[in-house]
Protein backbone atom coordinates (compact mmCIF):
# COMPACT_ATOMS: atom_id res chain seq x y z
CA UNK A 1 0.00 0.00 0.00
CA UNK A 2 2.69 2.18 1.06
CA UNK A 3 4.23 1.73 -2.59
CA UNK A 4 0.83 2.51 -4.11
CA UNK A 5 0.85 6.05 -2.40
CA UNK A 6 3.95 6.91 -3.32
CA UNK A 7 3.15 6.73 -7.09
CA UNK A 8 0.38 8.04 -6.32
CA UNK A 9 2.78 10.87 -5.13
CA UNK A 10 4.93 10.59 -8.33
CA UNK A 11 1.84 11.63 -10.54
CA UNK A 12 1.18 14.81 -8.39
CA UNK A 13 4.85 15.65 -8.36
CA UNK A 14 4.63 15.29 -11.87
CA UNK A 15 1.67 17.30 -12.15
CA UNK A 16 2.37 20.25 -9.74
CA UNK A 17 6.53 20.27 -9.71
CA UNK A 18 7.59 19.54 -13.19
CA UNK A 19 6.22 21.95 -15.06
CA UNK A 20 8.37 24.53 -13.40
CA UNK A 21 11.43 22.29 -14.57
CA UNK A 22 12.27 25.02 -17.29
CA UNK A 23 12.34 27.62 -14.55
CA UNK A 24 14.33 25.17 -11.87
CA UNK A 25 17.20 24.77 -14.90
CA UNK A 26 17.41 28.79 -15.40
CA UNK A 27 18.07 29.42 -12.20
CA UNK A 28 20.46 26.96 -11.94
CA UNK A 29 22.22 27.63 -15.23
CA UNK A 30 22.21 31.71 -14.57
CA UNK A 31 23.64 30.47 -10.35
CA UNK A 32 26.05 27.94 -11.85
CA UNK A 33 26.98 29.17 -15.19
CA UNK A 34 27.59 26.44 -16.64
CA UNK A 35 24.91 24.14 -18.87
CA UNK A 36 26.00 20.30 -17.27
CA UNK A 37 26.28 21.97 -13.69
CA UNK A 38 22.92 23.14 -14.21
CA UNK A 39 21.24 20.12 -15.15
CA UNK A 40 23.58 18.01 -12.10
CA UNK A 41 21.74 20.70 -9.72
CA UNK A 42 18.67 20.20 -10.88
CA UNK A 43 18.75 16.65 -11.17
CA UNK A 44 19.54 16.79 -7.27
CA UNK A 45 16.74 19.31 -6.25
CA UNK A 46 14.29 17.28 -7.96
CA UNK A 47 15.29 14.43 -5.95
CA UNK A 48 15.35 16.32 -2.67
CA UNK A 49 11.99 18.30 -3.84
CA UNK A 50 10.27 14.72 -4.29
CA UNK A 51 11.68 13.29 -0.94
CA UNK A 52 10.47 16.53 0.57
CA UNK A 53 7.02 16.73 -1.70
CA UNK A 54 5.51 15.37 1.31
CA UNK A 55 6.11 19.00 2.76
CA UNK A 56 4.51 20.95 0.34
CA UNK A 57 0.86 22.64 0.87
CA UNK A 58 -1.18 24.04 -1.62
CA UNK A 59 0.27 26.96 -3.38
CA UNK A 60 3.23 28.57 -5.45
CA UNK A 61 5.08 25.25 -6.89
CA UNK A 62 7.11 27.46 -8.73
CA UNK A 63 8.64 28.90 -6.04
CA UNK A 64 8.63 26.12 -3.78
CA UNK A 65 10.70 24.21 -6.22
CA UNK A 66 13.15 27.40 -7.01
CA UNK A 67 13.61 27.76 -3.34
CA UNK A 68 15.33 24.00 -3.05
CA UNK A 69 16.82 24.64 -6.74
CA UNK A 70 19.07 27.48 -4.95
CA UNK A 71 19.35 26.09 -2.17
CA UNK A 72 20.98 22.86 -3.61
CA UNK A 73 22.72 25.68 -5.87
CA UNK A 74 24.53 27.14 -3.56
CA UNK A 75 25.51 23.70 -1.45
CA UNK A 76 26.81 22.81 -5.01
CA UNK A 77 29.17 25.33 -4.94
CA UNK A 78 30.32 25.52 -1.46
CA UNK A 79 31.04 22.18 -2.47
CA UNK A 80 32.53 22.20 -6.00
CA UNK A 81 33.65 25.60 -6.67
CA UNK A 82 34.15 27.33 -2.87
CA UNK A 83 36.01 30.38 -4.21
CA UNK A 84 32.95 31.91 -5.91
CA UNK A 85 31.17 32.60 -2.96
CA UNK A 86 32.07 35.75 -2.36
CA UNK A 87 29.43 37.60 0.49
CA UNK A 88 28.13 40.75 -1.10
CA UNK A 89 29.57 42.60 1.38
CA UNK A 90 33.17 41.47 -0.37
CA UNK A 91 32.33 42.18 -3.74
CA UNK A 92 30.92 45.65 -2.71
CA UNK A 93 34.34 46.09 -0.94
CA UNK A 94 36.55 44.97 -3.71
CA UNK A 95 34.99 47.48 -6.29
CA UNK A 96 34.54 50.46 -4.04
CA UNK A 97 31.38 51.67 -1.31
CA UNK A 98 31.12 53.99 -3.74
CA UNK A 99 28.32 54.16 -7.20
CA UNK A 100 30.27 51.44 -9.74
CA UNK A 101 31.47 53.09 -12.76
CA UNK A 102 31.50 51.59 -16.11
CA UNK A 103 35.23 50.70 -15.27
CA UNK A 104 34.60 48.83 -12.63
CA UNK A 105 32.61 46.52 -14.55
CA UNK A 106 35.16 46.28 -17.25
CA UNK A 107 37.33 45.38 -14.49
CA UNK A 108 35.41 42.78 -13.55
CA UNK A 109 34.72 41.43 -17.13
CA UNK A 110 38.13 41.87 -18.52
CA UNK A 111 36.75 41.68 -22.22
CA UNK A 112 35.64 45.17 -23.22
CA UNK A 113 33.72 43.16 -25.85
CA UNK A 114 31.64 41.41 -22.95
CA UNK A 115 30.21 44.48 -22.04
CA UNK A 116 28.13 44.57 -25.43
CA UNK A 117 26.30 41.17 -23.96
CA UNK A 118 23.45 41.70 -21.42
CA UNK A 119 23.71 38.01 -20.70
CA UNK A 120 27.13 38.88 -19.85
CA UNK A 121 26.96 41.63 -17.49
CA UNK A 122 24.49 39.36 -15.63
CA UNK A 123 26.64 36.33 -15.49
CA UNK A 124 29.45 39.36 -14.11
CA UNK A 125 26.81 40.27 -11.41
CA UNK A 126 27.80 38.15 -8.02
CA UNK A 127 25.30 35.72 -6.75
CA UNK A 128 23.28 38.09 -4.46
CA UNK A 129 22.10 40.26 -7.06
CA UNK A 130 21.92 38.14 -10.11
CA UNK A 131 19.69 36.19 -8.47
CA UNK A 132 17.12 38.51 -7.67
CA UNK A 133 17.50 40.03 -11.25
CA UNK A 134 17.23 36.48 -12.97
CA UNK A 135 14.34 35.79 -10.26
CA UNK A 136 12.69 38.96 -11.22
CA UNK A 137 13.40 40.04 -15.18
CA UNK A 138 13.79 36.23 -16.51
CA UNK A 139 11.28 33.93 -14.10
CA UNK A 140 8.67 37.04 -14.09
CA UNK A 141 8.38 36.21 -9.92
CA UNK A 142 7.05 39.21 -7.70
CA UNK A 143 8.68 40.76 -4.80
CA UNK A 144 7.05 38.50 -2.00
CA UNK A 145 7.81 35.07 -4.32
CA UNK A 146 11.60 36.27 -4.74
CA UNK A 147 11.71 37.35 -0.92
CA UNK A 148 10.54 33.52 -0.45
CA UNK A 149 12.76 31.58 -2.53
CA UNK A 150 16.13 33.93 -1.19
CA UNK A 151 15.17 33.97 2.47
CA UNK A 152 14.92 37.95 2.32
CA UNK A 153 12.85 40.10 3.93
CA UNK A 154 11.51 42.31 0.88
CA UNK A 155 12.84 45.56 1.64
CA UNK A 156 15.58 43.70 0.51
CA UNK A 157 14.86 42.20 -2.14
CA UNK A 158 14.01 45.72 -3.50
CA UNK A 159 17.59 47.24 -2.60
CA UNK A 160 19.15 44.30 -3.92
CA UNK A 161 17.23 44.96 -7.57
CA UNK A 162 17.91 48.68 -7.61
CA UNK A 163 21.78 47.70 -7.26
CA UNK A 164 21.92 45.25 -9.85
CA UNK A 165 20.06 47.30 -12.43
CA UNK A 166 22.51 50.24 -11.40
CA UNK A 167 25.34 48.10 -12.06
CA UNK A 168 23.64 46.67 -15.15
CA UNK A 169 22.77 49.81 -16.61
CA UNK A 170 26.27 51.44 -16.15
CA UNK A 171 27.66 48.56 -17.96
CA UNK A 172 25.12 48.87 -20.55
CA UNK A 173 24.30 51.73 -21.15
CA UNK A 174 28.29 52.97 -21.92
CA UNK A 175 28.36 49.89 -24.29
CA UNK A 176 29.21 51.88 -27.01
CA UNK A 177 31.77 54.25 -24.76
CA UNK A 178 35.72 53.83 -25.38
CA UNK A 179 35.20 51.93 -28.70
CA UNK B 1 7.73 64.56 -3.99
CA UNK B 2 11.55 64.64 -4.02
CA UNK B 3 13.55 63.31 -6.55
CA UNK B 4 15.89 61.60 -3.64
CA UNK B 5 12.92 59.58 -2.75
CA UNK B 6 11.46 58.77 -6.22
CA UNK B 7 14.63 57.60 -7.50
CA UNK B 8 14.29 54.89 -4.68
CA UNK B 9 11.22 54.18 -5.88
CA UNK B 10 11.72 53.30 -9.88
CA UNK B 11 12.69 50.04 -8.95
CA UNK B 12 9.27 49.08 -7.36
CA UNK B 13 7.61 51.73 -9.70
CA UNK B 14 8.55 49.69 -12.99
CA UNK B 15 7.60 46.24 -11.20
CA UNK B 16 4.09 47.26 -10.26
CA UNK B 17 4.79 46.90 -6.71
CA UNK B 18 3.79 50.04 -5.13
CA UNK B 19 0.78 50.94 -3.29
CA UNK B 20 -1.74 53.14 -5.40
CA UNK B 21 -0.98 56.29 -3.56
CA UNK B 22 2.22 56.15 -3.87
CA UNK B 23 2.43 55.39 -7.50
CA UNK B 24 0.19 58.00 -8.45
CA UNK B 25 2.40 60.80 -6.76
CA UNK B 26 5.54 58.86 -8.30
CA UNK B 27 3.86 58.98 -11.49
CA UNK B 28 3.08 62.83 -11.10
CA UNK B 29 6.77 63.24 -10.47
CA UNK B 30 7.91 61.49 -13.49
CA UNK B 31 5.87 63.58 -15.48
CA UNK B 32 6.88 66.64 -14.46
CA UNK B 33 10.71 66.07 -13.56
CA UNK B 34 13.33 66.67 -16.34
CA UNK B 35 16.07 63.88 -14.43
CA UNK B 36 13.82 61.29 -12.84
CA UNK B 37 11.82 61.39 -16.56
CA UNK B 38 14.45 60.07 -18.29
CA UNK B 39 15.84 57.79 -15.59
CA UNK B 40 12.59 55.92 -15.51
CA UNK B 41 12.69 55.63 -19.15
CA UNK B 42 16.19 54.44 -19.22
CA UNK B 43 15.38 52.05 -16.48
CA UNK B 44 12.41 50.49 -18.38
CA UNK B 45 14.99 49.94 -21.21
CA UNK B 46 16.83 48.11 -19.56
CA UNK B 47 14.47 45.83 -18.58
CA UNK B 48 13.22 45.44 -22.38
CA UNK B 49 16.82 44.99 -22.91
CA UNK B 50 16.82 42.02 -20.88
CA UNK B 51 13.57 40.12 -22.10
CA UNK B 52 14.16 40.92 -25.36
CA UNK B 53 18.33 40.09 -25.81
CA UNK B 54 18.91 37.53 -22.88
CA UNK B 55 18.32 33.63 -23.43
CA UNK B 56 16.09 32.08 -21.60
CA UNK B 57 17.43 28.55 -20.92
CA UNK B 58 15.20 25.06 -20.92
CA UNK B 59 15.56 22.55 -19.60
CA UNK B 60 17.09 19.56 -21.94
CA UNK B 61 14.97 16.81 -22.93
CA UNK B 62 17.67 14.52 -21.40
CA UNK B 63 17.65 15.92 -18.08
CA UNK B 64 13.69 15.51 -18.35
CA UNK B 65 13.85 12.05 -19.36
CA UNK B 66 16.69 11.53 -16.45
CA UNK B 67 14.66 13.00 -13.79
CA UNK B 68 11.15 10.90 -14.66
CA UNK B 69 13.57 7.77 -14.05
CA UNK B 70 15.09 9.08 -10.82
CA UNK B 71 11.42 9.79 -9.44
CA UNK B 72 10.64 6.04 -10.78
CA UNK B 73 12.92 4.84 -8.95
CA UNK B 74 12.62 7.10 -5.83
CA UNK B 75 8.75 6.12 -5.44
CA UNK B 76 10.07 2.33 -5.85
CA UNK B 77 12.33 2.45 -2.73
CA UNK B 78 11.60 5.52 -0.97
CA UNK B 79 10.30 3.70 2.51
CA UNK B 80 13.26 1.84 2.86
CA UNK B 81 15.39 4.82 1.32
CA UNK B 82 14.15 6.42 4.35
CA UNK B 83 15.11 3.96 6.83
CA UNK B 84 18.79 3.78 5.37
CA UNK B 85 21.50 5.28 8.07
CA UNK B 86 23.22 8.40 7.69
CA UNK B 87 26.47 7.44 7.46
CA UNK B 88 26.35 5.24 4.44
CA UNK B 89 25.73 9.13 2.69
CA UNK B 90 29.51 9.62 4.49
CA UNK B 91 30.95 5.72 3.02
CA UNK B 92 29.97 6.55 -0.51
CA UNK B 93 32.67 9.00 -1.11
CA UNK B 94 34.36 6.59 -3.24
CA UNK B 95 32.55 3.68 -4.68
CA UNK B 96 33.21 0.72 -6.65
CA UNK B 97 30.49 -0.73 -8.61
CA UNK B 98 30.09 -4.71 -9.60
CA UNK B 99 27.27 -5.66 -11.77
CA UNK B 100 26.24 -9.35 -13.02
CA UNK B 101 24.26 -10.09 -16.41
CA UNK B 102 22.75 -13.61 -17.71
CA UNK B 103 19.85 -14.82 -19.28
CA UNK B 104 18.01 -13.36 -22.74
CA UNK B 105 16.98 -10.16 -22.23
CA UNK B 106 20.53 -8.07 -21.83
CA UNK B 107 22.23 -9.42 -24.79
CA UNK B 108 25.87 -7.70 -25.17
CA UNK B 109 26.64 -8.99 -28.99
CA UNK B 110 28.28 -5.93 -29.43
CA UNK B 111 30.51 -3.33 -28.04
CA UNK B 112 28.28 -0.37 -28.81
CA UNK B 113 25.50 -2.06 -26.29
CA UNK B 114 28.69 -2.69 -23.88
CA UNK B 115 29.42 1.41 -23.71
CA UNK B 116 25.91 1.85 -23.16
CA UNK B 117 25.31 -0.23 -20.11
CA UNK B 118 28.69 0.66 -19.17
CA UNK B 119 28.05 4.06 -19.31
CA UNK B 120 24.22 3.55 -17.47
CA UNK B 121 26.04 1.66 -14.42
CA UNK B 122 28.71 4.36 -13.81
CA UNK B 123 25.26 6.85 -14.48
CA UNK B 124 23.35 4.51 -11.73
CA UNK B 125 26.53 4.49 -9.41
CA UNK B 126 26.46 8.52 -9.60
CA UNK B 127 23.09 8.88 -9.08
CA UNK B 128 23.04 7.04 -6.20
CA UNK B 129 25.33 9.77 -4.82
CA UNK B 130 23.39 12.26 -5.73
CA UNK B 131 20.36 11.37 -4.55
CA UNK B 132 22.31 10.36 -1.09
CA UNK B 133 20.19 7.25 -1.59
CA UNK B 134 22.67 4.06 -1.55
CA UNK B 135 20.59 1.38 0.04
CA UNK B 136 16.68 0.66 -0.36
CA UNK B 137 17.72 -2.31 2.48
CA UNK B 138 20.74 -1.29 4.73
CA UNK B 139 21.25 -4.84 5.79
CA UNK B 140 25.05 -6.84 6.84
CA UNK B 141 22.85 -9.75 6.68
CA UNK B 142 22.82 -11.69 3.09
CA UNK B 143 19.80 -13.64 4.43
CA UNK B 144 17.95 -10.13 4.66
CA UNK B 145 19.23 -8.48 1.65
CA UNK B 146 18.82 -11.18 -1.14
CA UNK B 147 14.81 -11.93 -0.59
CA UNK B 148 14.45 -8.55 -0.19
CA UNK B 149 14.77 -8.47 -4.08
CA UNK B 150 12.20 -11.04 -4.01
CA UNK B 151 9.38 -10.39 -6.69
CA UNK B 152 11.11 -6.82 -7.27
CA UNK B 153 13.07 -7.78 -10.02
CA UNK B 154 13.80 -10.01 -12.96
CA UNK B 155 16.57 -12.35 -11.43
CA UNK B 156 17.93 -13.20 -7.78
CA UNK B 157 20.72 -11.91 -7.27
CA UNK B 158 23.73 -14.15 -5.43
CA UNK B 159 23.25 -13.56 -1.60
CA UNK B 160 27.06 -13.20 -0.68
CA UNK B 161 28.88 -11.32 2.49
CA UNK B 162 32.75 -10.75 1.91
CA UNK B 163 33.10 -9.50 5.39
CA UNK B 164 35.96 -12.53 5.94
CA UNK B 165 37.82 -11.49 2.90
CA UNK B 166 37.52 -7.54 3.70
CA UNK B 167 34.13 -6.88 1.70
CA UNK B 168 31.63 -7.14 4.25
CA UNK B 169 27.51 -6.60 2.81
CA UNK B 170 25.92 -2.75 3.55
CA UNK B 171 22.76 -3.42 1.53
CA UNK B 172 21.25 -3.46 -1.67
CA UNK B 173 19.53 -1.25 -4.05
CA UNK B 174 17.08 -1.21 -6.86
CA UNK B 175 18.11 1.17 -9.66
CA UNK B 176 16.82 1.29 -13.07
CA UNK B 177 19.12 0.31 -15.86
CA UNK B 178 17.77 0.23 -19.60
CA UNK B 179 14.27 0.69 -18.10
CA UNK B 180 14.13 -2.43 -16.21
CA UNK B 181 14.65 -3.11 -12.31
CA UNK B 182 17.91 -4.18 -12.06
CA UNK B 183 19.08 -5.17 -7.90
CA UNK B 184 22.55 -3.62 -6.71
CA UNK B 185 24.00 -5.62 -4.09
CA UNK B 186 25.93 -2.81 -1.98
CA UNK B 187 30.05 -3.76 -0.32
CA UNK B 188 32.08 -1.46 1.65
CA UNK B 189 36.07 -1.53 1.07
CA UNK B 190 37.83 -0.33 3.41
CA UNK B 191 36.38 3.13 3.15
CA UNK B 192 35.22 2.55 -0.30
CA UNK B 193 31.35 1.98 -1.06
CA UNK B 194 30.89 -0.80 -3.18
CA UNK B 195 28.19 -1.69 -5.43
CA UNK B 196 26.95 -5.01 -7.03
CA UNK B 197 24.47 -5.02 -9.75
CA UNK B 198 22.59 -7.81 -11.32
CA UNK B 199 21.52 -7.72 -14.80
CA UNK B 200 19.37 -11.34 -16.84
CA UNK B 201 21.38 -11.90 -19.71
CA UNK B 202 23.74 -14.10 -21.64
CA UNK B 203 26.80 -15.09 -19.93
CA UNK B 204 29.62 -12.97 -21.88
CA UNK B 205 33.06 -14.03 -21.18
CA UNK B 206 35.01 -10.79 -21.11
CA UNK B 207 37.25 -9.80 -18.17
CA UNK B 208 39.34 -6.61 -19.28
CA UNK B 209 39.03 -3.68 -17.52
CA UNK B 210 38.60 -0.26 -19.00
CA UNK B 211 38.38 3.15 -17.37
CA UNK B 212 36.06 5.73 -18.62
CA UNK B 213 35.36 9.27 -16.38
CA UNK B 214 37.64 8.11 -13.59
CA UNK B 215 35.99 4.88 -13.00
CA UNK B 216 37.07 1.71 -13.81
CA UNK B 217 34.67 -0.82 -15.56
CA UNK B 218 35.10 -4.63 -15.43
CA UNK B 219 32.93 -7.86 -16.39
CA UNK B 220 33.13 -11.17 -16.01
CA UNK B 221 30.39 -14.03 -16.08
CA UNK B 222 29.93 -16.92 -13.39
CA UNK B 223 27.83 -19.64 -13.82
CA UNK B 224 24.89 -18.51 -16.23
CA UNK B 225 25.54 -15.21 -15.01
CA UNK B 226 27.60 -11.93 -16.05
CA UNK B 227 29.04 -9.94 -13.88
CA UNK B 228 29.73 -6.12 -14.04
CA UNK B 229 32.29 -3.90 -12.34
CA UNK B 230 32.64 -0.46 -11.61
CA UNK B 231 35.03 1.26 -9.33
CA UNK B 232 37.58 3.68 -8.32
CA UNK B 233 39.39 1.80 -6.26
CA UNK B 234 42.89 0.87 -6.94
CA UNK B 235 43.13 -1.80 -9.30
CA UNK B 236 44.60 -3.97 -6.71
CA UNK B 237 41.70 -3.60 -4.64
CA UNK B 238 39.49 -4.24 -7.43
CA UNK B 239 40.69 -7.22 -8.19
CA UNK B 240 41.04 -8.57 -5.23
CA UNK B 241 37.06 -8.02 -4.95
CA UNK B 242 36.27 -9.68 -8.13
CA UNK B 243 38.48 -12.79 -7.32
CA UNK B 244 36.59 -12.68 -3.60
CA UNK B 245 33.16 -12.52 -5.35
CA UNK B 246 33.89 -15.36 -8.04
CA UNK B 247 34.86 -17.24 -5.22
CA UNK B 248 31.73 -16.49 -3.48
CA UNK B 249 30.02 -16.86 -6.04
CA UNK B 250 31.24 -20.03 -7.52
CA UNK B 251 32.07 -18.44 -10.44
Amino acid sequence: MAWLSERRKRSRFETVVMPHLDAAYALARWLSRNDADAADIVQEACLRAFRYFDTYRDGDAKSWLLKIVRRTCYSWLERNRPTEIVPLETWEGEIGQESVTAGDTETLLQNRSDLRRLDRLIEALPAPLREVIVLRELLELDYRAIADVANLPIGTVMSRLHRARSVLRQGWDDKDVGQ
Amino acid sequence: MKCEEARLLLDPYTDDELPATERTALHDHIESCAECGPEAEALERLRADIRQSVPMYRAPESLRSQIRSDLRRAAGGASAMARAPGWLAYAASILLAVAVGSGGTFLLTGQRQENAIGDELIDSHLRSLLADHLTDVASSDKHTVKPWFAGRTEVSPPGVDLAAQGFPLVGGRLDLIQGRPVPALVYRAGKHIINVFVLPGRPNELSEAVTRRGYTLRHWSGGDLGYWAVSDASADEFSKFEQAFRKATGG
